[in-house]
């Protein structure tokens, strides 16, 4: 296991900095000159170079590399270039954010998803399998921004239960915090949990035929015991494959739930970074978010092994 | 606009703004979304009032100018405090006026540059000394050029001023949260402090206008700036809000290339496009669009038709009443384009931002234009990429606008003068170069008026970029405030607001 775990680590390594190279030269690509983007409106040709030679714009892209990667070793990603703000600091704001926004969703995935999955399974061919399929359907369908703006319209304006946007710490005020956060984590959730209600649905309905839960209803277990106890856990190691693979998209699909709802995450932080050209921001969001997805593989890879024994992780036996 | 019924004390006002501002300092802001925040932080030597005209704030006076025109003296008021408490006198105004003109990178160079030479002559008085005669200096320090930052801070904080801006004003800033919020608190020191109701501002950037809306509705946010005509249209029919709104000093039109071939603040060439030889094509294409039609279909007729490049609202020079825009003639088109020996239909590819605003102009242009025998191709661009490549020479023609400033000089210089700072156009014409400098020289506002009345008719006639429409800055406001200012500049005025009685 130790073993493996440093393989993996190394492996997540040399990804994280070949990811690093391609950000940077792919950002450098980008048709149009990040020096016009932050000059505004008021550019002139004398102000444009002022704003090249101060991000250091006209050297090389080699030794603008070598100077980000430097930097970025020590924990300085540099300064935004629009704002002015360390951008270590904008992410460090933006990420508790999203994944507070994330975990949310993902409790209302996990929660409704496997439950209506099991429910589904248990209940096949009986009304309760078709609602649990229409909602999941309805659940993909529906697109995240306008039922985003349903929700504000429904439970922000006209029954005012909710905020329309905004964040507070949850340290600040926890209920302020679920007061803004609900509403997002509904949105951004509703299509996971479909995702993982049809997943729990469909191992559910193997595992229910498998021999061993047939096996451990000839030994006269409950009803309760051999779906939760049999069946469930072994559909399991399905569902949390999904949830990890959907995660590393949480975090990417919470971009349009943070710009309905003002939430000043990630997502909205990328986006911006994006419009306004702000190299150092883009390059600072881009490796976290590809940090977080190498991290969340190897996780999912080690609780494999924690949900289901059977899977020996490097071959070992 | 103003709303005066009485407003109690105390509260907090959240402000959404439809960009994130970009570093609030004075001297290297370029963003019109940061000048609504510094509205509420940083006085200037001199501001607007509602009627448009010029009037004192940190300045105890208007301006005295030598009657060669070179030197001009500005007393300052007595008894100001910077928001960090130290005091204002002529040495941190001196401090303030140099770095605008010198800091690398600084947005103010340009507007600056005829001033040669700034000293104290006095505890509170400030002498410039200019290259030549300036009139727009005034217009110039009723902007971000004319903001005093605190010396102290300046010293404490250097390129880190950003995030730490002093300067006198209503309120003095306690945080950013980048993308989120700019939380501002009344300066107790403050000169004015007693007509200062709330305790708080905070400036949320909302980019999307329906988000805003929603947000008002909702009473998250009490005041929405730059709303857009059709979330307006929508606001009115909602009893709890209530709009301001005035006429901006910009506009927003179309450019043509007719001389840039080799980029930006180069010599004018010749790219060789019937549309750059021959000035009756260009002509052709001005008269094949109806800017009533225009703003009609893609603003719900909320903006004001434009042919020119000053407002009629500039109390300095006032241009075209939209009533005195030419009428729309395909006629005359046709026949402008067969005298100029053209094959029709003429391919103009079009250079349009990516938002939906930008394309449905597009796309209106290109059914109008065709009509009279253009066939105008679209180019969605991103607006980035869309400055690069027009900055650069590559483009026929392309969504060009400005949002304008207070002396019509702002408005036409760095864009029609030969080689100015941003004519993408590539337009080059030495009367217009002359007109340009009697206008900013010239000290007599009638005489001033006739320059830019003469200047506006030679530059509309050259049509190197024509002139369309202009926005109305429309802010809504939840009815529970009061006391919110929005004058002929835009911003979003918050000194005197507060929450009705």
């Amino acid at each position: 296991m130790t073993k493996y775990l440093l393989t993996r680590v190394r492996q997540s390594l040399i990804t994280l900095f070949l990811v690093s190279v391609v950000v940077f030269a792919g950002i450098r690509a980008l048709p149009g000159d990040p020096a016009l983007a932050m000059a505004g409106e008021e550019r002139s040709p004398a102000a444009l170079a002022a704003i090249r030679r101060s991000y250091g714009l006209d050297d090389n892209i080699v030794v603008q590399y070598g100077r980000y990667i430097g930097h970025a070793l020590t924990g300085d990603l540099g300064n935004s270039s629009r704002t002015g703000l360390p951008v270590a600091d904008a992410i460090g704001a933006a990420l508790p954010i999203t994944l507070e926004l994330s975990a949310l969703a993902l409790l209302l995935a996990t929660v409704l998803g496997i439950g209506a999955g099991v429910i589904a399974a248990v209940r096949r061919g009986k009304p309760a399998e078709w609602f649990a399929n229409a909602v999941a359907l309805l659940g993909l369908s529906v697109p995240t921004f306008w039922l985003g703006m349903v929700l504000v319209l429904g439970f922000a304006i006209a029954l005012p239960v909710f905020a329309a946007s905004g964040f507070v710490p949850f340290g600040t005020d926890p209920l302020d915090n679920l007061r803004r956060m609900v509403l997002p984590s509904i949105v951004l959730g509703s299509g996971l949990a479909a995702v993982v209600m049809r997943q729990t649905r469909a191992a559910m309905l193997d595992s229910l035929s498998a021999d061993y839960v047939r096996t451990a209803r000839a030994k006269g277990l409950s009803q309760r015991a051999v779906v939760g106890g049999h069946a469930l856990r072994n559909s399991l190691v399905t569902v949390v494959t999904v949830l990890g693979l959907q995660l590393g998209h949480l975090i990417s699909g919470a971009v349009v739930t943070e710009q309905i709802f003002v939430l000043p995450g990630f997502g909205k932080l990328t986006i911006d970074a994006v419009f306004t050209r702000d190299y150092a921001t883009l390059q600072g969001v881009v490796l976290c978010t590809s940090a977080a997805y190498i991290l969340i593989n190897l996780l999912v890879d080690v609780l494999y092994s924690v949900i289901d024994p059977r899977i020996r992780l490097g071959g070992a036996r | 606009m103003t709303d005066s019924r009485p407003v109690r004390d105390g509260g907090t006002l959240t402000v959404a703004l439809n960009a994130d501002p970009d570093k609030l300092d004075p001297s290297l802001a370029q963003t019109l979304v940061g000048r609504t925040v510094f509205a509420g932080m940083c006085e200037k030597l001199y501001d607007i009032n509602q009627q448009g005209a010029v009037v004192p704030q940190l300045a105890a006076a208007q301006p005295e100018t030598s009657t060669d025109g070179r030197t001009v003296t500005v007393r300052v008021r007595r008894g100001l405090k910077f928001s960090d408490g130290t005091g204002l006198d002529a040495d941190s105004v001196v401090t303030s006026l140099l770095r605008h003109r010198d800091l690398p990178g600084s947005a103010r160079a340009t507007e600056l540059a005829p001033v040669t030479s700034v000293r104290a002559t006095g505890r509170y008085t400030v002498q410039l000394k200019l290259s030549r005669p300036y009139t727009p200096l005034t217009g110039v320090l009723a902007d971000r050029a004319g903001m005093v930052m605190s010396p102290t801070a300046l010293r404490k904080y250097g390129k880190n001023f950003t995030n730490h801006p002093s300067c006198v004003g209503p309120f003095r800033f306690v945080e950013r949260v980048g993308g989120d919020r700019i939380v501002l608190e009344k300066d107790p020191g403050y000169y004015d402090a007693a007509h200062v109701h709330l305790n708080k501002v905070i400036y949320k950037p909302i980019p999307d206008g329906g988000v805003r809306l929603a947000n008002l509705r909702s009473g998250d946010v009490q005041v929405g700036d730059q709303m857009a005509p059709v979330d307006v249209r929508s606001a009115l029919t909602e009893p709890g809000l209530q709009l301001f709104n005035s006429p901006s000093l910009g506009y927003q039109g179309i450019g043509l290339n007719v001389g840039n071939t080799k980029g930006l603040g180069q010599k004018p060439g010749k790219p060789g496009t019937p549309i750059a030889r021959d000035v009756r094509v260009r002509e052709a294409f001005d008269l094949s669009i109806d800017r009533e039609l225009l703003n009609k279909v893609v603003f719900q007729g909320m903006y004001e038709p434009a042919c020119g490049p000053i407002s009629p609202e500039s109390t300095i020079a006032p241009g075209v009443q939209p009533s005195h825009c030419p009428r729309r003639d395909v006629a005359k088109a046709k026949a402008l384009l067969k005298a100029a020996g053209v094959r029709t239909p003429l391919r103009i590819e079009f250079k349009v931002s990516t938002t939906p605003e930008s394309s449905r102009i597009g796309q209106v242009v290109q059914a109008m234009a065709k009509e009279a025998g253009f066939d105008v191709v679209l180019r969605p661009m991103e607006y980035a990429t869309l400055l690069s490549e027009t900055d650069d020479g590559h483009y026929d023609a392309f969504t060009s606008g400005w949002s304008g400033r207070l002396d019509p000089d702002g408005n036409i210089s760095n864009f029609l003068q030969t080689r100015g700072a941003m004519n993408a156009y590539g337009y080059g014409d030495p009367q217009t170069d002359r007109l340009i400098e009697r206008g900013r020289s010239e000290a007599d506002p009638a005489e001033r008026t006739r320059i830019y009345r003469e200047l506006s008719k030679r530059v509309t006639a050259a049509h190197a970029l024509i002139y369309l429409y202009r926005q109305r800055n429309y802010v809504v406001a939840t009815k529970s405030v009061s006391g919110v200012a929005v004058y002929g500049d835009g911003l979003v005025r918050v000194k005197s607001a507060g929450y009705t009685r």
